[in-house]
This record gives structure tokens, sequence and C-alpha cells, in this order.
């Protein structure tokens, strides 16, 4: 994180950047993130920046492979060679932490960010039991309060999360939770240290229908409960209408749309989100026929298009000459502005949104 | 659940005790199956017909093979391993000298393979350097194709000859050297408990070399197994959710990685101790070491049945004692199998 200069869109960093505002819990600015691979160097987040406040919920929605997990993890500073997050400025509680060093960051993770995995089945140690792994997390950062106080908090956590029999339950191992379960303990382990922001990748999406309100509903009064923001990383718009305030779209390792999440399902602005919610499927558009896809697959982040990234695959840009070669900035619609768009026809669409 | 561990111990023990006997059955009929007539070999080419068909009447040769596998095993069990048909000692006596060399030789390389093997193995992945993780592979990939009883006299060319660090051939100790009292017959262990550092420092001088020759071709194999298995469960999203958790790098690989990493690694050492236990003939051969090997080879040269039988069921013991530990510990170290074998 040290040559990320060109992506801040400010000269030199620290000294002339403005620390950020007291109820931004997060702040992110001009984050890229790199993995070097055969095919050359692969831009999985290019030039992201977005802020969450105290106890605010903000989703992150997109296709797979759009950056949305490296995203994620370039906040918590676990990117892994050959990743590299070769740019930006990642502000959590007014400092800058992307210029923490390793020793800094552990003391961080897990205190004042924590993460909730996508997939329940393989974030659990298989030979560690349930209550060790609850334990580990809360030992790291609450070491005054001892291996027995340690436990008792896993246990309380765990009663919190709802998992039935907690006492017994908690010696036992991974294979013997559900999958629902697993989740809870997840959560659990994620809240034990009462942290200021939680990164929820996915954290539903390897869970049945049923199971996935219920720790949706379990994970949403726990926060409101601690008064911790949420960056909720999904591709279910689903779950995002019933539990953010706002939604960032990302495509192509940039957010091409930012909006609130009323503004997002009404009038959509960017074409991509609305082609996107367009394939959700909805029991009262059931008569118009077969559930719309988005033709083509996300661009290859190796070889990205000259103008927007969407153009390949947008019904309005595909063939129009400034959509194939100019990228398109953001740009700001809505009085008072309330919605940043990244299409060369943002203000054009959201009047005619207006208008309808 | 609760009673997984107890059951899988008696499951596993009873199936031990199968194996073994399905090993002394087989090894007791193949032995008898080979021609040859072991009065014969006993008293010589020039002893009388006579002489000879008493003898078989005398050692039960006559009667069918089922009554003298119950006698020869009922006499195993009870410390009566027979008679020695070329020298007349009997084969408790033999291997009793033996055994205690090749198993102190076969601990030692095990010691050396095993701790080597986790080592390099750690090494190769823990920074994920191309260069040394590139290195490690070719180490083992040198330690794979090469035999032992070459590598063996390449180490005393090298170590005792040239740069004489290391004894020569010249067996357990050095001629000045006080034996130890004989308690586990292991030189090295008996030295210790005796307060005899003088002579623990000569046997480990002298087991150094034959144990790398004997123990190279496992660590190579165990380095492999476990450095695939590292960097799959590094690999593994739980890893990442413990980092998540503040946990450093280093805690995450020792206390999450290796233990999950270990699994499979511990069925293929198992295998290696048995095998190692039950010596090598070539490597004993080079660095004259008074193992059971030779022993043995000669056994079967003269169709001494009772060595080599007395042998073959032993090893065989060893090897499945040594796996049945395996198998419990496996139980211990991972929480799935004792469920497995609960439900089965």
């Amino acid at each position: 994180m040290t040559s990320g200069l060109a992506g801040r869109g400010v000269g030199v960093a620290g000294a002339s950047t403005p620390p950020p505002a007291v109820d931004d819990v997060l702040d992110v600015r001009g984050l890229r993130t790199e993995f070097v691979g055969k095919e050359g160097t692969v831009s999985a987040v290019r030039n992201v920046s977005f802020t969450v406040r105290r106890a605010e919920k903000v989703a992150v929605v997109g296709e797979s492979g759009c950056g949305k997990s490296a995203l994620a993890l370039s906040i918590l500073g676990l990117i892994e060679p050959p990743g590299r997050v070769v740019g930006g400025e990642i502000w959590l509680n007014g400092r800058d932490i992307s210029r923490f060093s390793e020793r800094e960051l552990r003391a961080v993770r897990g205190n004042e960010i924590s993460l909730v995995f996508q997939d329940p089945m393989s974030a659990l140690d298989p030979v560690k039991t349930i209550g060790a792994q609850i334990v580990e997390a809360i030992q790291r950062h609450q070491p005054n309060l001892g291996r027995r106080g340690a436990q008792g908090l896993a246990l309380s956590l765990l009663r919190e999360v709802e998992v039935p029999n907690a006492e017994r339950r908690l010696n036992d191992y991974p294979h013997q939770y559900s999958g629902g379960m697993r989740q809870r303990v997840m959560i659990a382990i994620a809240l034990a240290n009462e942290p200021d922001l939680l990164i929820a990748d996915e954290p539903t999406t390897a869970l049945d229908v049923t199971t996935q309100a219920q720790v949706l509903d379990l994970l949403e009064k726990l926060v409101s409960d601690r008064g911790a923001a949420v960056v909720l990383i999904t591709h279910n718009l689903g779950i995002v209408a019933e539990f953010c305030d706002r939604v960032q779209v990302m495509y192509a390792g940039r957010f091409v749309e930012r909006a609130g999440v009323e503004d997002v399902f009404r009038r959509p602005t960017h074409p991509y989100t609305e082609a996107l919610l367009r394939s959700v499927p909805r029991p009262d558009r059931l008569e118009l026929g077969p559930l719309p896809s988005i033709p083509g697959s996300p661009p290859n982040l190796a070889h990205l298009p000259a103008g927007c990234t969407f153009e390949p695959r947008c019904p309005l840009g595909h063939g129009r000459e400034i959509c194939a070669t100019v990228p398109p900035p953001p740009i700001q619609v809505g009085n008072p502005a309330r919605v940043v768009a990244e299409c060369h026809f943002a203000r054009e669409r959201w009047e005619a949104g207006e208008a309808s | 659940m609760r009673h997984g561990m107890p059951r899988l111990i008696a499951g596993r023990t009873l199936s031990s005790l199968s194996a073994i006997f399905g090993a002394s059955l087989i090894s007791f009929i193949f032995l008898r199956l080979v021609p040859g007539n072991p009065a014969r070999l006993f008293l010589g080419q020039f002893a009388s017909q006579d002489a000879v068909d008493k003898l078989v009447e005398q050692m039960g040769l006559k009667d069918p093979i089922y009554v003298q596998y119950y006698k020869y095993m009922w006499g195993f069990l009870r410390g009566d391993w027979g008679f020695s048909y070329t020298t007349g000692q009997p084969v408790t006596t033999q291997l009793g000298h033996r055994l205690p060399a090749t198993i102190e030789l076969g601990l030692y390389a095990f010691l050396f393979a095993f701790v080597g093997a986790v080592a390099l193995a750690v090494i190769a992945t823990y920074r994920r350097r191309p260069v040394v993780d590139g290195s490690v592979r070719a180490m083992s990939f040198f330690g794979l194709g090469t035999p032992p009883f070459w590598f063996g006299l390449v180490l005393l060319v090298v170590f005792s000859e040239r740069l004489h660090l290391f004894p020569g051939p010249d067996g357990r100790l050095s001629i000045d050297s006080t034996q130890p009292p004989s308690i586990t017959g292991l030189y090295t262990v008996d030295a210790l408990v005796t307060g005899n550092f003088a002579t623990f420092a000569d046997a480990l001088w002298h087991i150094v070399l034959p144990a790398i020759a004997l123990g190279l071709a496992p660590l190579a194999f165990l380095v492999r197994l476990l450095r695939a298995n590292l960097l799959d469960v590094s690999r593994e999203p739980f890893i990442v959710v413990v980092r998540s958790k503040g946990i450093g790098r280093f805690s995450a690989f020792a206390r999450h990685a290796l233990p999950n990493a270990f699994l499979p690694t511990l069925t293929a050492a198992g295998l290696i101790l048995g095998q190692l236990l039950a010596g090598s003939v070539l490597v004993e051969k080079v660095f004259n070491w008074p193992g059971a090997g030779a022993l043995v080879t000669d056994g079967i040269l003269r169709q001494d049945y009772a060595v080599v039988q007395a042998f073959i069921l032993l090893s065989a013991v060893v090897y499945v004692v040594v796996n049945l530990v395996v198998d419990i510990l496996y139980g211990v170290i991972d929480p799935r199998v004792r469920v497995v074998t609960a439900v089965a």
C-alpha cells in the first residue's frame, strides 16, 4: 500500500487528506487491489471509495467474480500473495489502517472489524471444538477476562445466537453442527469483541431459504443491539431490500452505482443495476415469461474494455461510440444529490425515471 | 459419541488381532511350502536316513499342518520360539541379541525422518518462497530416488573417510567403549539411564550415519505428503477466518493448519515406522550393524524356518501395533473419526 498515489485523487497522502467525519466508522478512499497471475495483472478492486456511518447497514451487490470478496479481504488486510493492495486509504474510526503494520492490524481484526465468512461449512476448523474457536477470538482481544471469563462469554454468545443446548454444544465439533448452526457460531465469533464494523461476505448464500431468513433476522437483531455497522456483501437483492440502508452495486471491481435502497429498487440509474433487478424472480411477473438474465458474462479483469466495462452487455450503450471508448465518470444525480452512477447516460435515465 | 473413543479402541484392537492371526497363518503356510527338509539341514548331509526320519518325527513335521501351526503358536505365545536348525541355539536368544540393534536404528531413523520432514515441510510452505519450496522439493526427489545402501556408502566416504566427523562402519560402539548394562537393549537409552554419558555419546555418534541413510527415503516421502497437505489446508477458508479474529500468521499456521495437515501424514508415518523397525539388511551390512537383518537373510538362505518364522511374526506384530496406535491417535486428533466409528 505504498505506491497508490495515482488512485487517491489527492496529492500527497496523509497530511493533505482530511480525516474522515467522526460518525464514519469506515472511510475507504481509492482502494485498489491487484492479483498477479499467468494472464497478467488482474485488477480485482479498481479505485473504490465509500463510507459507512455508525450503525449503518450498507450492501455491496454484484455477480460472482466482480471483486466483492477481494474488497472485504483488502479492508481486513488479509489479501495474500499473489494478491496485493496497491493503493488507497482505509480509515477506520479515524485512523488509516492501510498504513498499519501487520502487528497493529492484528489488534484491529476481530476487535474493531470482524468478518462473517460465506461458507459456514468450511469456515470453522474441523479439529477444534466450537467453544475453543469462540474462546480463541475472545482471548485474543480480551486477555484480562482469563480462561474462565472467556468461556463464560463464549457460552452467553452461543446462547445469544440461539444455539439450543448451548452449554453442551460448546464442546461439540463443527461437523456436529448444521450449516445454519455453524453460521450462528460464525456470527457469535464475529460479535465476540463488540466490533464497530462487521463485514458479512455472503453470510446466507450456502443456507436454505428458511434458515437464511432466521440467520438474517438474528444478525439484524444482534448488530442493532450493539450499534455495529454492517457491510453486507451479497448477490441476493432480496436480502438487500430487507436488511440494508444503502446499496453499492459492484461491477468489474468498481462501484457503478451507489444509492439508497429505495432509489435502487424504485428507479435504478445504472443499466447494470436495472438488469440485476430484472433477473430477480418475482411471483407477480410470472406471466411475463421466462426470467430475464444478463447476456454475456462479467469482463475478464485482466483485459478490461477501453470504455465502460458494462458496454459489451449493456442494452443501452452497446454500439454507442462514447460507451465503447470513454470510461464513464461518476455522475451525481438527484436534487440534492442522492445517487452516484458511473454511466454516461445517468442523468437522462434519472430524469426519465422522475417523469414516470 | 460420548463412547466414541473406547469403542474405537476396542474395534481397532479386534481388527489388529485378526491381522496378526492372518499374517501368522500365511507366513507359516508359505514357509512350509518351500521345498527342503529341515531335519536333513540340521543333521548335515552325511547323517543316515534313519536319523533324519527320526528327527522329522521328533520335530513334529509329520503332524498335519494345522497341528503344527497350533503347536507353534502356543509355543510362541509362551515365549518358546523354537531352535535354530543351523546353530541349535534357541531363537529367542538369537533374536534377543540382534533385535535391539535393529529397533534402535529404526527408531533413530524414524526420528530423523519425522522431525526432518515436519521442519522441511513447514519451511517450504510457511513463507511461500518459490526458491525455498523448490529446493525442498528437489531434495525430496533426490531422497526418494536414492538407494539407502548407496547413500550409506556415500555418507561413510564423506563424513568418516574424508572429514573424520563420524566413525567408520564399526557397529554400535567403539572398541574401547564399555557396553552399557542391558536394560532395554537400546544402547543410547541404557547408557543414559545408568548415567554413562561417555558411552551414550559414543553410541549416538555411531548411530547418526546409519540412521540418516535409513531415514532419507521415508523423510523424502513424508516431506512430499506433508507439504502437499499443508498447502491444501492453508488455502482453506477457515484459515482466513482464524486470521480475521486477529490471530497472527504463524499462530494460524501452527495451531490450525498444521494439526489438520498432520492427519494423513500420521497414517503414513505409522506405516514407515513399522517398516523401519523391521530393519534394512543392506544398510545394516554397509554399517556393520549387528541387527536382525543379517540373521534373517542367513536364515532364509539356510531354510532356517524357526528364525525366519519368528522374525516375520514379530514384524507383523510390531507393524500392526504401531498402526493400532496411529489409529487411536487419529481418533484423539480428529473428532470426525470417532463419530464414524460410533455410527459403524
